[in-house]
């Protein structure tokens, strides 16, 4: 099996992948790690005792499960990808409410294969590709045919990526109707400008 | 002077040069203003062009651009003033003046070479001769001195003297009687489709703004009949040549077409439903008196004879049974008859493009006046209202805007008409008929540019004229005062409509205004190049309708 | 938490809209400094005392991969900080509006001063010499003279031929495009068809 210690994807400065690997793992000490008992809040120890249960960012769960030696803590999957979501996920995944359930759910995912137990990895993976699937063609429908008003509403339960993908159909379609009403090659104004114009229109409309 | 040659004196003097081109705010000089801008961009002539609205504007606009630029074109406006002496021009910049509004200034006729007006005069437009309005005098001022020391005048210096004031009566009377009426000429908007046509780059596209501006005119009355109806069949014969190429295969679908054929001639309808179109349609709405029950009765009648049903009626045209849209112009003209309504059914331009709706030259017209004077509460200003009519004209979104913008409009003007006949506030001030919208009344907002106001003038007008039994209402004229919306607390436009019995719709009121303003010294500014339309100050207003009373009377 | 004062330089930068730049977080960045210093400064020690008690191993372990973090985190700012700049300064053009340089710090100053001497000198040594102006024309242009709409009274504008023109609110233009494209792209212009 590859190691996965020390990959990221997609680049090392990636703004979404740092905020992806943030989300919390649940996991066991499984040795003494000594001088760092301020990690755990609940208990006033100078040291973290094995078998405690402390939940970790998963930058942090990722080395400490991968260790070659003995692993120094045993992680789980965190509540969002185990059997109660899965089942509703695998019963509907369209209406569920992704992000609430964590705005990172597939790149998460992603990061959770290498620190999940063997047998559980193969489901996981089956998992986030499912709801991909399903999720997607709504999403692509939407991104279509949606109008700007609409738009807030339907990106509500949509999760991160999705959301990318969700902007990028609305991209398309936008050149696509500039190319049909033949504006395509206006020349317009820098799109920082005309960003930063629209935001002071929208406090000026606003106060 | 007139320019025979307009390609060789006009055309060609401006390529190669930047041109300065001011367009009037009214629809017939925005379509000439976009065909000439079509013919430039062919051309790669480089030009600035800009709305302008009151002759304060105009100053403006030429005082800014005068150091920059050798050649001004100006479109609908202008023509009525002393152009050099106006703007302060310098001798090496030409004007080219392109105006339906008449009677044109004679300096700018007789002018040398600086102004050059495109277009002819017609036939039956009288304009004093040379001789009868300028004169060399020599102005020596030698006078002679007998040996005394006394100077004395000598016989002939007297009779030189007197028959030079004779003259000048004579020549101030004949310029009197010359601008009293101010009226319109043929449509700017005709003539630079024919400089595209001579110069061979006419296409269906500046056509149809010429068509437009037609209906414009149509709308506004302020052509006579003939006239007009003289004007379509002139286009309708380049509509002829320009699709005549196109209909080789008669399998395929014309992209483009534009069609002469009979049609309703109620407003909008194709956008809105039969009967809210019949009610605000001014020549329906006066023959059958829709403001009132009876006159609604009247309506359902009409519309259970020719067979519509009334659901059918009372939705969105396009959303009425096939059947009975196409045979809609026939079903209307064998009654119209029967219920006053000649003149209903009458052949009108059309254009259709694939897969569209066919959509009438009219509905264009309608809808680039509402985008052109909105109301005063949306906050726009005229050159932003002048570049959405412009940019309406393209179709498209703006075009719906415009629609919608024209229907509003046609709604206000018709509640503001049914208020005026309904709480009697037509009031008959001896020589004419009088109405004013209040301040403050919603409906004020819309009324609040010359063309809507002469809208509501015209509708008021026919409707008062078919409800009053006074036999004299139908010679009688109208004076309409609005709030100006800018300045509604201390200005309002007054606004003259001629009787309906004169049909050679010849405007007396501008002279009048201007007479009126002068003896009272009220403060007015007659700033509007339509000149029956005025903006007067709110506290002068009762000295100056006295004056205008004992003016007409 | 470890980490969380790098993170929290991460969630600025995603919480600024895309293409801005926020105030440098100096702040910030020298806590999450000190923070890497103080972890590598307890990791030699208890490097030093492995050899007693090997059961040191496991915190060595977890505040090495937060070191790591910390690092990655700063990086990834100043990376994207930077990213954001050199967008910048293709589409605004070598000065950059004063609100935009109150929110640099020096170092990014001195780069984007850099940066754009390297892209002016790029661009001069095109065309054997001749030069190019790689930010004009970045879609490919249709037509020599385009028609433009002023959107703000502007004043006077001088075309390269000496010709000046005065460009107020709402009037309509007809000119070469080259000379319109940077006013355009500061959208004192607007290109219509």
């Amino acid at each position: 099996m590859a190691n996965f210690y020390t990959s990221y994807y997609p680049n090392y400065f990636s703004v979404e992948d740092i905020l992806a690997s943030q989300d919390r793992v649940p996991c066991k000490f499984e040795v003494t790690v000594k001088g760092l008992g301020y990690l755990d809040a609940s208990s006033g120890n100078e040291d973290i005792l094995p078998g405690s249960k402390i939940e970790l960012p998963c930058w942090m769960a990722r080395p400490l499960c991968s260790s070659k030696r003995l692993p120094i803590v045993s992680a789980q999957l965190p509540v969002n990808y185990r059997e109660r979501y899965r089942e509703i996920l695998s019963a509907d995944a369209c209406v569920v409410d992704l992000q609430k359930l964590g705005p990172h759910f597939y790149e998460l995912g992603l990061h959770l294969l290498p620190i999940t137990s063997a047998p559980d990895r193969p489901r996981l993976a089956a998992l986030l590709t499912q709801v991909l699937r399903d999720r997607l063609r709504p999403i692509m429908d939407d991104a279509q045919h949606c109008s700007a008003d609409e738009t807030s509403q339907k990106i509500a339960k949509l999760d991160r990526l999705e959301i990318r993908l969700f902007r990028g159909g609305q991209e398309s379609v936008r050149d696509r109707e500039r190319w049909l009403d033949r504006t395509a090659h206006l020349l317009s104004m820098a799109p920082l400008l005309a960003a930063s114009n629209a935001r002071h229109k929208r406090k000026r409309q606003d106060s | 002077m007139f320019v025979t040659n307009i390609i060789k004196e006009f055309y060609d003097c401006i390529s190669g040069k930047r041109v300065l081109v001011l367009v009037h705010s009214d629809l017939d000089a925005i379509c000439s203003g976009k065909i000439l801008q079509a013919l430039f961009r062919a051309d790669h002539i480089l030009y600035t062009l800009c709305p302008v609205l009151t002759l304060s504007d105009l100053l403006t606009a030429v005082k800014s651009h005068k150091e920059q630029i050798s050649s001004i074109i100006l479109i609908n406006c202008g023509g009525t003033l002393d152009l050099v002496e106006f703007l302060e021009l310098p001798p090496h910049i030409k004007v080219f003046l392109a105006d339906t509004h008449r009677p044109l200034h004679v300096c700018n006729i007789y002018s040398d070479d600086q102004i050059r007006i495109l277009g002819q005069l017609d036939d039956d437009e009288e304009v004093p001769a040379f001789g009868d309005v300028f004169r060399d005098d020599e102005t020596s001022e030698s006078e002679e001195e007998d040996e005394d020391g006394v100077s004395r005048i000598s016989e002939s210096r007297l009779e030189k003297q007197r028959e030079r004031r004779l003259w000048e009566q004579k020549r101030n009377k004949l310029l009197f009687d010359y601008s009293q009426f101010s009226y319109f000429a043929g449509s700017t908007a005709t003539l630079m489709f024919e400089l595209a046509w001579k110069l061979s780059k006419d296409t269906s596209d500046l056509l149809w703004l010429a068509i437009v501006s037609l209906s414009g005119e149509q709308l506004c009355s302020i052509r006579e009949q003939h006239k007009l109806a003289l004007c379509a069949a002139d286009l309708n014969t380049h509509v002829a040549r320009l699709h005549h190429t196109n209909h080789t295969d008669t399998t395929e679908p014309a992209a483009d077409t534009i069609t002469f054929q009979k049609d309703v001639q109620l407003s909008l309808y194709r956008h809105w439903s039969l009967v809210e179109s019949m009610r605000h349609s001014p020549l329906t709405a006066t023959s059958l008196k829709l403001w009132t029950h009876k006159g609604e009765k009247k309506m359902f009648e009409l519309l259970a004879e020719l067979g519509l049903p009334l659901t059918e009626c009372r939705q969105l045209f396009c959303g009425m049974d096939v059947k009975l849209r196409s045979e809609l112009p026939t079903l209307l003209e064998g009654k119209a008859d029967k219920y006053g309504l000649g003149g209903l059914v009458t052949p009108s331009f059309s254009r259709s493009h694939v897969f569209h709706s066919r959509c009438s030259a009219s509905d264009f017209a309608h809808a680039a006046l509402a985008l052109l004077e909105p109301p005063s509460t949306d906050g726009l200003s005229m050159s932003h209202a002048f570049l959405d009519a412009s940019d309406c004209l393209n179709g498209s979104t703006v075009f719906a805007k415009g629609i919608a913008s024209a229907r509003k409009q046609l709604e206000a003007v018709y509640r503001q008409m049914q208020t005026f006949l309904d709480m009697n506030q037509v009031i008959s001030a001896g020589p004419f008929l009088y109405a004013t919208v209040l301040q403050g009344s919603p409906l004020a907002a819309f009324m609040s540019g010359p063309h809507v106001l002469g809208a509501l003038g015209r509708f008021t007008l026919g409707a008062h004229v078919s409800a009053s039994r006074n036999k004299k209402a139908r010679s009688l004229p109208l004076v309409l005062t609005t709030p100006d919306s800018s300045q509604p607390q201390d200005w309002c436009l007054v606004c003259g409509i001629p009787p309906l019995a004169d049909t050679s719709h010849r405007n007396f009121f501008g002279k009048a205004f201007e007479q009126a303003v002068s003896k009272t010294q009220s403060r007015a500014q007659l700033e509007f190049f339509d000149s029956h339309v005025i903006r007067l100050h709110v506290e002068d207003r009762s000295k100056f309708f006295d004056a205008l009373i004992s003016l007409l009377s | 938490m470890l980490g969380d004062k790098a993170f929290s330089l991460i969630q600025e930068l995603d919480r600024s809209q895309h293409g801005t730049l926020p105030p440098f977080n100096e702040d910030a960045v020298r806590q999450a400094l000190e923070e890497i210093d103080s972890l590598f400064q307890q990791n030699v020690a208890d490097i030093n005392h492995l050899a007693e008690d090997d059961a040191l191993v496991a915190g060595i372990h977890l505040r090495h991969a937060a070191l790591e973090r910390n690092k990655r985190c700063l990086l990834a700012y100043l990376y994207n900080r930077l990213e954001r700049l050199r967008t910048m300064r293709w589409q605004l053009g070598s000065v950059l509006p004063s609100d935009v340089r109150t929110n640099l710090c020096e170092p990014e100053l001195e780069w984007f001063a850099q940066y754009s001497s390297t892209v002016a000198r790029y661009m001069r040594s095109l065309g054997d010499g001749q030069g190019l102006d790689l930010t004009v024309d970045l879609k490919p242009p249709k037509n020599l003279y385009i028609e433009v709409r002023c959107l703000q009274d502007y004043g006077e504008f001088e075309l390269e031929e000496g010709e000046v023109v005065l460009l107020s609110k709402d009037s309509t233009h007809f000119l070469p495009m080259e000379h319109c494209q940077h006013l355009i792209r500061q959208g004192v212009l607007q290109h219509v068809k």
